[in-house]
Parts: structure tokens; sequence; C-alpha cells
């Protein structure tokens, strides 16, 4: 079934329960081509599920969700997901490209050899995240930081269309903010959507063209990025902080 | 030592213990990376049950036992992806079902009495005959073909199912198709190390090879090396040693190499790190949290 709209992704009345508990609910949301949408919100508000909600991660208890205009999406190669880790993960010793190269896995059919291009992706992906001189470490022995960015090098090294990344500043120091933030702009210049989960906008804000904000698994604000206001110091406010001197450029009130 | 192979028996047997040694490691490199250890030893126990059924029917306790565990396997994962709280507990009771089960329907056996799980609770090499070794080198031929064919997959699998999921990867089948290779593996190797050993050969030798690898291709490479030479080395010994009276069991002799081989890696490992300690992870342009 498919609509005749450009949208990434439809989410039509979506809710979710997880264990009989309501963590979305009512959600209406529309995703175009070349957006770059920020979810803001308290911890605890339901960002990260609607990420895995739209990644259908998540099965929806009532709603629809369609993905490029189709409810049953195939193509897995044009959707990239950061997801949310306090470490890369996994029982054995990996090194920093082999869990990279495992970004291509949408793009390498079974019986397929790794080609050059893969490798060649791959190496473009840690370029981009300033880990190629890691690439031979085992990543579970990285700082929180440089595993977040092999993280989300894995997501790039598959060359999607669509970006979806729950809280890739988490930990990451202010050069690589910086960093990474040029690496979205140029994404974003190629026409890519980026959703972004975040706490603090910091060095993306000038990137993101919408943001959403959820506050007990409901959209309670919508419409163009808040301006910067607050400090770190608000009551109840907990976040990863980069290892800068000078404030965050905004942290959404989570009181 | 040039004499003991020139026994057809003790040929046979160290066909089968290289062929496991090599096979059982490199599924446990994936089921160690999935931090699923202990799934052997469950599956082991359910094969109990298998080689039970097959005493009684008098058909092949290998065969059974491979059935019996390619199930026992499937509900593991079912119960694993289904139950949320309390799904160590229902793996428990299935173990204890398997090797209790296994037990009771071998008294039923025509004239079996318990002792007859005996060579299948701690091996039985030297019995391997020629048909066994073919089945267990087809067996072995299936698993290694698994693991080449869907190795890219299986490795994010087990690194991250989340991802896996939302990359498209058929999680569900995957997932079943590691349990059943596993139980595969397991049933092969009963009849060289024994049902209780088992899962000792798919972990001890990838624990050993981690201490000193820093990547997954490496790990696997290096755990299957201390396989063979756990499988070969503990052949070897049980029958250098075993003089006059003294009857020393392969498969415990197995399994002790390859823990001798986990404490020369542990000790080589940390040497390694020692030597380069000083150095910092990474550019240092960052500060630790």
């Amino acid at each position: 079934m498919r609509t005749m709209t450009d949208a990434v992704f439809t989410l039509t009345g979506g809710q979710v329960r997880l264990d009989g508990r309501e963590v979305l609910s009512g959600i209406d949301l529309r995703v175009e081509q070349g957006e770059v949408l920020a979810l803001l919100g308290p911890n605890g508000s339901g960002k990260s599920t609607l990420v895995r909600a739209l990644l259908g991660l998540v099965p929806l208890s009532a709603g629809t969700r369609e993905i490029f205009g189709s409810t049953r999406f195939r193509d897995w190669a044009r959707l990239g997901y950061v997801p949310q880790r306090l470490t890369v993960g996994g029982g054995v010793p990996s090194t920093v490209r082999e869990i990279v190269s495992s970004g291509r896995i949408a793009r390498q059919s079974r019986f397929r050899f790794t080609s050059a291009a893969d490798r060649a992706a791959v190496t473009r992906a840690m370029t981009a995240l300033g880990i190629s001189h890691l690439a031979r470490r085992p990543a579970h022995l990285l700082s929180g930081g440089q595993q977040q960015r092999v993280l989300i090098a894995r997501a790039l090294a598959g060359e999607p269309d669509v970006y979806l990344m729950d809280e890739p500043l988490a930990g990451v120091d202010s050069a690589h903010q910086e960093a990474l933030a040029a690496t979205l702009a140029d994404l974003v210049a190629q026409g890519r959507t980026i959703i972004l989960v975040l706490h603090e906008l910091g060095p993306l804000a000038p990137l993101i063209t919408r943001s959403i904000v959820l506050d007990h698994g409901r959209i309670v604000h919508e419409g163009a990025p808040p301006a910067p206001e607050g400090d770190c110091a608000a009551p109840g406010h907990e976040h990863v902080h980069p290892h800068a001197t000078e404030a965050p450029a905004l942290l959404w009130g989570t009181s | 030592m040039s004499g003991m192979f020139s026994y057809d028996f003790m040929q046979r047997a160290l066909v089968a213990a290289l062929l496991i040694g090599v096979s059982a490691p490199a599924v446990g490199t994936f089921i160690v990376q999935r931090k699923l250890a202990l799934l052997g030893d469950g599956i082991g126990h359910i094969a109990l049950t298998g080689v039970a059924l097959g005493l009684v029917t008098s058909v092949s306790p290998v065969l059974t036992a491979m059935i019996v565990s390619a199930l026992g396997a499937i509900a593991i994962e079912l119960l694993r992806t289904r139950g949320r709280t309390g799904g160590d507990v229902a793996l428990a009771l299935l173990f204890y079902g398997g090797l209790a089960g296994g037990v009771l329907v071998t008294n039923f056996a025509p004239g079996g009495s318990t002792s007859t799980l005996l060579s299948y609770l701690f091996g039985s090499i030297s019995n391997v005959s020629r048909q066994d070794l073919y089945a267990i080198a087809g067996l072995v031929a299936l698993v290694l073909a698994v693991l080449v064919v869907f190795g890219r997959e299986l490795f994010l699998l087990c690194q991250d199912e989340e991802v896996a999921r939302a990359s498209g990867l058929p999680v569900r089948f995957l997932s079943m198709l590691l349990a059943v290779t596993a139980a595969l593996t397991i049933v092969v190797a009963m009849r060289v190390v024994g049902l209780l050993l088992v899962s000792a050969l798919m972990v001890v030798p990838v624990a050993a090879a981690q201490q000193v690898t820093r990547g997954f291709k490496v790990t696997i490479g290096l755990a299957m090396l201390f396989g063979v030479l756990s499988a070969v080395g503990g052949l070897t010994g049980s029958y250098q040693f075993s003089v006059g009276e003294t009857n020393i069991s392969p498969g415990p002799a197995i399994v002790m190499v390859a823990l001798a081989l986990f404490v020369l890696s542990s000790v080589a490992g940390w040497i390694v790190r020692r030597s380069r300690g000083s150095r910092p992870v990474g550019s240092g342009a960052e500060v630790r949290t």
C-alpha cells in the first residue's frame, strides 16, 4: 500500500504499551524528507520509545505507521539507527572497524563478499567521526564518548537516507560534538533526513528545522526549535556534560 | 607416542577430537558474544532426555538427542524472548527437567540401568565407530557452513540485537539458527567430552582466546586453535598417562587442557597489558568521564 507522498514516516494515532503501561499515546507525526527533527522532553517522556516505534522495534497497540508510504516496509538499508547504549555491547572483544563494518549489513546480501565499496564506506564513516586511529582497538575498552562515536559511525557506514539517533551527543566531548555537527551538516546538504533525540541541542542547534517536545508520552509542543534558556542547575536536571568550559546552548527543562 | 595412533580406534578418536576442537569454539564464540555462555549447558541437559528416548526406543541415541536438543534449543529461545520476568527460572526448569527426564526415561530402557548414560555424560571417544565419524564430519561441515554463510549477520545479532532488527535482519530466524547450530554441536561433541562437559569446549577456548585478542575474527580463529590443541592434547595425554589400573578419561582431560590454556593465556594477556599499560586508550584529546 503506497500513498502519494514523500513522507519518510507517518504515524497516525500512535499508541505504545509496554508491560501494560501506556508509554506513548495519540502520536500524530509526519516526517518529511530532508527534515532535521529534534525530539525533546524530560527523561521517561517517551522520546526513545517514539524512535523505536517509528522503526517498528516496538509494536503499536493502536494507530498506524507508514515508512516511505508503505505499511510493509522492507528497504531497511534506507534507515540508519543509532541506539542509546552505555557500551557497544557483546561478550567477545570486537575492534572498532569490525563494529563499524557491521553497519553495512543491510547493503550486503548473504552470499556477497565484502567489496572495495564496503571498505571505502567504512573508512569514510570512521574518518568522519574521527576514530580512524582507533580502528584496530577493542571497542569495549574505549571511553564512553569514543564508543558513542563508534555507534554513530556504524550507522554512517550503511549510507542510509534517514538517520535516527538517540542521544548522539551523550558523553561526547565538545570538540567532537562540533565535528559531529559538521558531519550531520554534510548529510543534510545531501538531502538526508535526520531524527535526533536530544537532551541539549548544543552545536546541533543551527541544523534543526523542527522540534517536538514530548511529556508523559504525548506531544506537548511542536514547531521551531525553542530558543536557548535556563541553565544546567535547573531542579531535577540531569544530562551528560561535554568536557567544555562554556555552558551548553540549551537544556529543555526537566521539571 | 608414535604407536598410539597405529590403533584404528585411536585414529578415529583423533579425527573426532580434531573436528570437534574446531567446531565447538567456533559456535561458542558467537554464543559468548551473545552473553549466553551457559546456553550449551542447558542444551546438554535437555539432550540427555533425547539420549534416553533413543535407548528406550532402540533408535540411535545420537539421532534422538539431535531432535530433542534442537527442539529444546528452540524452546529456550522462545522462553528467552517471550518471558520477561522469570526467564532464567524458566530456563532452569527446562534444564532440570531434561536431566531428571533423561535418567527416569532410561530406567524404562530394556535392561537399561542409568550406568548406560555414563558414556554420554562423560564421553566415550575411544568407542567412536566409522559410521559415527561420518556423522560427526557431516554435522561439523554443516555447522561450519552455517557460520560461514550467516556469520556476518550472526555477528550483528550477537553484538546488538535491536540494531540487527532495525537493519532488517530476520532476527527470530537467526536466533533459532544459532540455537539449533549450538544444539547440533553439542550432540556431536557429546561423544568426545560428554554432555556434562560439552559446554566447556564451547566456552573455555573462547574465554582463553579473548585474554589476548582485540577483535572478533582473531578471537574466533585463536579459539579454534585452542580447541584443537585441547582436544588433541587431552586425548594424547589421557592415552599416555593411562598405565596399568589407572585409566584416564579423555573427555575431562580435554577440558583440563583447555582450562590450562586459559590460565596461560590470562598470564600472557596480563603481561602484554602491563607492558603497554602506561599508554592511554585513544587520542588523548578528551577526558574520560
